[in-house]
Parts: structure tokens; C-alpha cells; sequence
């Protein structure tokens, strides 16, 4: 287990470091940082001074190895818009998404398990076909769309929540928060409810569902507590692949609702080629992925004493 | 390589069916609608934003001398409907393009990986790994902002360059699958050169998958291109997508909401359409699953 763990956690790190490399080659090697910061105006001469201050008159791989050597340090490089260390301007930000994200995780949960076990036990009736095509609806909707359109309805129209922003207390960060995680959990909810509802019926036809039933457990019981214990394991795992997804997932939900977390920053870095603040991004993003991944791998692993001999 | 039954699974199957009129329906507006549009989708109607507020003009506006803005104008006074139409065949284009792109990827990779083994297929696998590891919005949109060339071409490029993993995944477990069966060995044995295995053998067998998978994949890549042209990095305006319009309209939500609802309603037409036929095909085709 140990082994595997540690070929886990080699592949996680040179994942990151080839999303890392990849990006440098793209911002440094094919765009033009300085022309994009300085914008079409500036003269040669101020865009020579701007590539002599931030090194990038040096040859590419020279500024490659600096800049990972101070990766590992631990120095991710200032912006080169407003001079701010890059770790700071993450560290500001990421909280952010992560309570977005947090809260868009707890939504899928209750929101994708609920549906999924409803569906299951009214199994061929109206209902069942009812809730498989709602969730059809949501694997299919694309958060700009939804987004767009709970922004409208339900801030706008109704005036239920703020339209858009990141509040200015722990409250109203909250109450901010709830149509963003709501958008950004559809996909989620959706994939969950299906998976959740294939597992049960495989599940709730088993032997020991019908023991627990024979033994006197209500019908709800032996569905709870025994089925959905078990239908759950394959969720679980899928919920650690997909923890990515609400990281980088909310470059578009954060763009829409005007919340200020790391999808935006990436968005900004990105439209702007503010390559020291691009590439702390990517490499957040890229860590959070492959932590979200290699957890879920050391479940399967765990779970599946199989999977340690063939992985 | 179809069952006869097929067809007959199919007309029987109500999502496959429902699937296949959407999707019928989004390309008859791709690729007939433009020709009735009744603007061009790219004048700025004189009258099409209001003098004092410069808001677009409502839907129904009748414009003297020119005719009807059904959908109202957008926010630089174009006419909606004819953007809409336009913007629906630059959409599917460059769903398509990319899928194409992906499915010729992922098919070719998938099957040389399954066929050759060793360290092609371990340098294959790997590579899939990493790039399903990436993150991938943000990968896709840092390359198109980079490349900065506004042309449909590289998005198409950028896009399928990017999708064509899972593909590849599926079509080299069929072709170490395939490559085992009695028939395939027998061929080979007799002498028969690798070329002619992997066309004759392994190749049909491979249609099927990539149909389902390909039919997904446009899905898929609706989505990536609004999500894309929707931050502003893909389709660049003034060319009209499905993911520009709502770029552009989301400004005037509370005013003029179907500048925004028109097109997340096609885009959702279109993904849903794909995703059920997709789904159907899998049903009618693989029945054992």
C-alpha cells in the first residue's frame, strides 16, 4: 500500500510540474507577456525596460529555472500588473472558492443522493422517469446557461439573493455564496443522482437487502441503512475525481455572479497574460486536482485490494 | 457493421428519438435558417438602439422600409434573429470541426497504442493520463489567449487537440480486445500484414464506439466553445456564437433578457439533442450493455 501510495504521489507531483511547464512554454515561449501588460501603446523602448526589470530578456530556459527554483522555495513570483506577491493574491482568493466549493459539494451531495435513492425506490414509475430526465436536463445545461438564468429569475425577478458580488460579513459571504454553489452544483447533483440511482437498484436486488427484509427491517430501513450504505462507496470515489471540477469549474460561475475567488483570478491573469499570476494559478489549480485525484485513488485502493496489484 | 434490428431498437428507443429531432432541428437552423434571416446579422440597424438610452431595440420592433425585428436587436442594434441563426452555424462548426479532429485523435492513437504495445502503448497511456490531469479550461483558454489569432481554424484545433483522450482510452481496450479474437490470430498467422489487420479487423470494429462517443462529443464541445467564447476567448465579435451572443447580451440581462435567454435556449436544444441521441445510440447499438 505504501509503494503504491508513493508511485501515487510521484505521478501527482510530475503532473503538476508538466501543467506547470507546459503553461511557461505557453505565456513565456509563444505569447508576449510584456506586450499584453503594457498594451499596444507602449514604445520599444518601455517594453525593453519592462523585459529588462522581470528578466524577460533572458534566454527562455534561464528564466524557466528561476522560476521554478524559486517555486520550490516557495516564491511564486510578484504580478506584473500591480507589483503584488503572487502567494498573497492566491492566498486572498482561494478561501474564496473553497467556500463556494464547499458549499456547491454539500448541495450535490444532498441534492444527487436524495434524487438518486427517490428514483431507485419508485423505480418504472412516473417518478423515476420524471427524475431521470431532470438530471439529463442538468448533465446537459451548462453553467454559463444556468447561471445566466438563476441570476435573472431568482436574483433579479424575485430579488431573493444579491446579484452578484462577495458581500462584505461571514453572513453575507454566505448568503452571496448560495447562487454561485447552486450553479455550480447541478452538474454534480445530476451525475451523482444518476450514479446514485444505478447503484441502488443494483443493490436493493441483492440477497442481503431481502435478509435485512425478512428479518423484519421496514422497507425504508433495509434502504437507508443497508442499501445506500453500500450504493454509496462508487460515489464517494466519484466525488474525490470530481472535487476538481469545483476548483476549475468556477472560472465560469465566479465570471457570472462577479465573486471574486480563483476562477476569476485565473480568468483576469489569463485575459490580461500576467504570466507570474497565470502560472501561480495553474499551479494552485493543478495541486488541488491531482490532492482531489490522488485521494480518491488511495480510497479505490483502499477499498480495492485489487486495484494495488494492477494500479 | 449495423445490425438490421438496429434501426428497429432505435425508432422504439423515445430518447433516442426525441434526441434526433432536436438535433435535426438545431442543424435545419444552422444550416437552412441563415437563409431567411431577415437582416444581415452583421449591419447595425439604423434604429436598432435607442437614440437617448442606447438600449437594443424590444422584440417586435418594426423597423419602417426594413421589416420585423422578431427577437429586438442586440446591443450594438444588429438584428437578434439573424445573429442567432448565424451564430448557431459558427457554433456547430466548430463543434463539429473539433470532433472530427478528436475522433480521427483519438481512433488513430487508441488503436496504434492497442495494436503496437509496449512502450508505444505505455507512452500513449501516460500521455492520456497527463492530459486528462490538466486543468482544462484553463489549459484551453490560456492557449487560445496565447495564440490570440481569432480564427475558427485554431479554436477547432485548441478544442480537439484537447478531447480526444477518452476516445483513444475506448479504442485501445477494443483493439487489445479485437486483436485477441480467434479469427484475427488466424489472419495473422496465415501472414497477413499489420496494415491489412488493423483495416480489415480492427477498424470496423472500432466504428461503433466512436460513433457514440463522437455523438457525445459534439455535446461536449458546444459547450467548451460557449463556455470559451462566453469568457470572451473564443469566438471573437463581431463573428456571431452561440457563447459570444451571451458574452454580449448578459450586460443588458435585466433589460433585454432573450438576449440572453434565445441563445441559452439553443444551447441547451443543442447539448441536450446530442446527449440523448448519443445516449440511444449506446442503448441500440451495445444492447448488452
Amino acid at each position: 500500500m505504501t509503494r503504491y501510495v508513493l508511485r501515487r504521489l510521484a505521478w501527482a507531483l510530475f503532473v503538476v510540474w508538466a501543467a506547470l511547464s507546459l503553461v511557461f512554454v505557453l505565456v513565456h515561449g509563444v505569447g508576449d507577456p510584456a506586450a499584453a501588460t503594457l498594451g499596444p501603446r507602449a514604445g520599444a523602448e518601455q517594453l525593453r525596460e519592462f523585459r529588462r526589470k522581470h528578466g524577460l530578456d533572458r534566454p527562455l530556459l534561464e528564466q524557466y529555472a528561476r522560476y521554478v527554483a524559486g517555486v520550490v522555495r516557495g516564491d511564486l513570483g510578484t504580478s506584473f500588473r500591480d507589483e503584488q506577491p503572487v502567494s498573497r493574491v492566491i492566498a486572498t482568493r482561494l478561501p474564496r472558492t473553497l467556500l463556494l466549493g464547499a458549499l456547491a459539494l454539500a448541495f450535490e451531495l444532498v441534492i444527487g443522493l436524495g434524487l438518486g435513492i427517490f428514483a431507485a425506490l419508485r423505480r418504472n414509475t412516473i417518478w423515476d422517469t420524471g427524475t431521470v430526465a431532470l438530471t439529463f436536463v442538468g448533465i446537459s445545461a451548462p453553467t454559463f446557461v444556468t447561471g445566466l438564468v438563476f441570476l435573472y429569475v431568482f436574483a433579479f425577478l424575485y430579488g431573493w439573493f444579491p446579484v452578484g458580488g462577495y458581500g462584505v460579513d461571514a453572513l453575507d459571504h454566505l448568503r452571496h455564496a448560495i447562487l454561485p454553489a447552486f450553479t455550480l452544483a447541478i452538474f454534480g447533483a445530476a451525475t451523482y443522482a444518476r450514479l446514485m440511482r444505478s447503484e441502488m437498484v443494483e443493490v436493493l436486488g441483492s440477497d442481503y437487502v431481502r435478509t435485512a427484509r425478512a428479518k423484519g427491517a421496514s422497507r425504508l430501513r433495509a434502504a437507508l441503512a443497508h442499501a445506500a450504505r453500500n450504493a454509496m462507496l462508487p460515489v464517494v470515489v466519484l466525488v474525490g475525481l470530481q472535487l476538481s471540477t469545483l476548483v476549475s469549474g468556477a472560472i465560469i460561475t465566479e465570471q457570472i455572479y462577479a465573486w471574486p475567488g480563483m476562477g476569476r483570478l485565473a480568468f483576469e491573469a489569463i485575459s490580461a497574460l500576467d504570466a507570474p499570476l497565470v502560472l501561480g494559478v495553474v499551479l494552485v489549480t493543478a495541486a488541488t486536482v491531482q490532492a482531489g485525484n490522488l485521494l480518491a485513488d488511495i480510497a479505490i485502493a483502499a477499498l480495492d485490494p485489487r486495484v494495488r496489484m494492477t494500479g | 457493421m449495423m445490425d438490421p434490428r438496429a434501426w428497429r431498437r432505435f425508432r422504439r428507443n423515445r430518447g433516442a428519438i426525441v434526441g434526433l429531432a432536436l438535433v435535426g432541428l438545431v442543424n435545419a437552423v444552422a444550416w437552412i435558417g441563415p437563409a431567411f434571416a431577415p437582416f444581415d446579422p452583421s449591419e447595425q440597424l439604423e434604429g436598432g438602439t435607442d437614440p437617448q438610452t442606447g438600449a437594443p431595440v424590444p422584440p417586435g420592433t418594426h423597423l419602417a422600409g426594413r421589416g420585423t425585428l422578431w427577437l429586438g436587436a442586440d446591443e450594438v442594434g444588429r438584428d437578434e434573429l439573424s445573429r442567432l441563426l448565424a451564430g448557431t452555424r459558427i457554433s456547430l462548426l466548430v463543434a463539429f470541426g473539433a470532433t472530427l479532429l478528436a475522433v480521427a485523435l483519438g481512433v488513430l492513437i487508441g488503436i496504434l497504442a492497442g495494436y503496437a504495445g509496449g512502450p508505444t502503448d505505455t507512452v500513449a497511456m501516460r500521455s492520456i493520463d497527463l492530459l486528462q490531469s490538466l486543468p482544462f479550461l484553463l489549459v484551453a483558454i490560456a492557449l487560445n489567449r496565447v495564440i490570440d489569432r481569432p480564427d475558427l481554424w485554431v479554436l477547432c484545433l485548441v478544442m480537439g487537440g484537447l478531447s480526444w483522450t477518452t476516445l483513444a482510452r475506448v479504442m485501445r481496450a477494443k483493439t487489445l480486445q479485437v486483436r485477441e479474437l480467434e479469427y484475427v490470430q488466424a489472419a495473422r498467422a496465415l501472414g497477413a500484414p499489420a496494415a491489412r489487420l488493423l483495416l480489415r479487423h480492427v477498424l470496423p470494429n472500432a466504428i461503433q464506439p466512436a460513433l457514440v462517443l463522437g455523438t457525445t462529443l459534439v455535446a461536449q464541445m458546444i459547450i467548451f466553445e460557449s463556455a470559451m467564447s462566453y469568457l470572451g476567448l473564443g469566438v471573437r465579435p463581431p463573428t456571431p456564437s452561440l457563447g459570444s451572443m451571451l458574452h454580449s447580451g448578459q450586460q443588458w440581462l435585466t433589460h433585454q433578457p432573450v438576449l440572453v435567454l434565445a441563445p441559452s435556449a439553443l444551447i441547451v436544444a443543442t447539448v441536450f439533442g446530442f446527449n440523448l441521441l448519443g445516449e440511444g445510440l449506446r442503448d441500440v447499438l451495445d444492447p448488452k450493455d
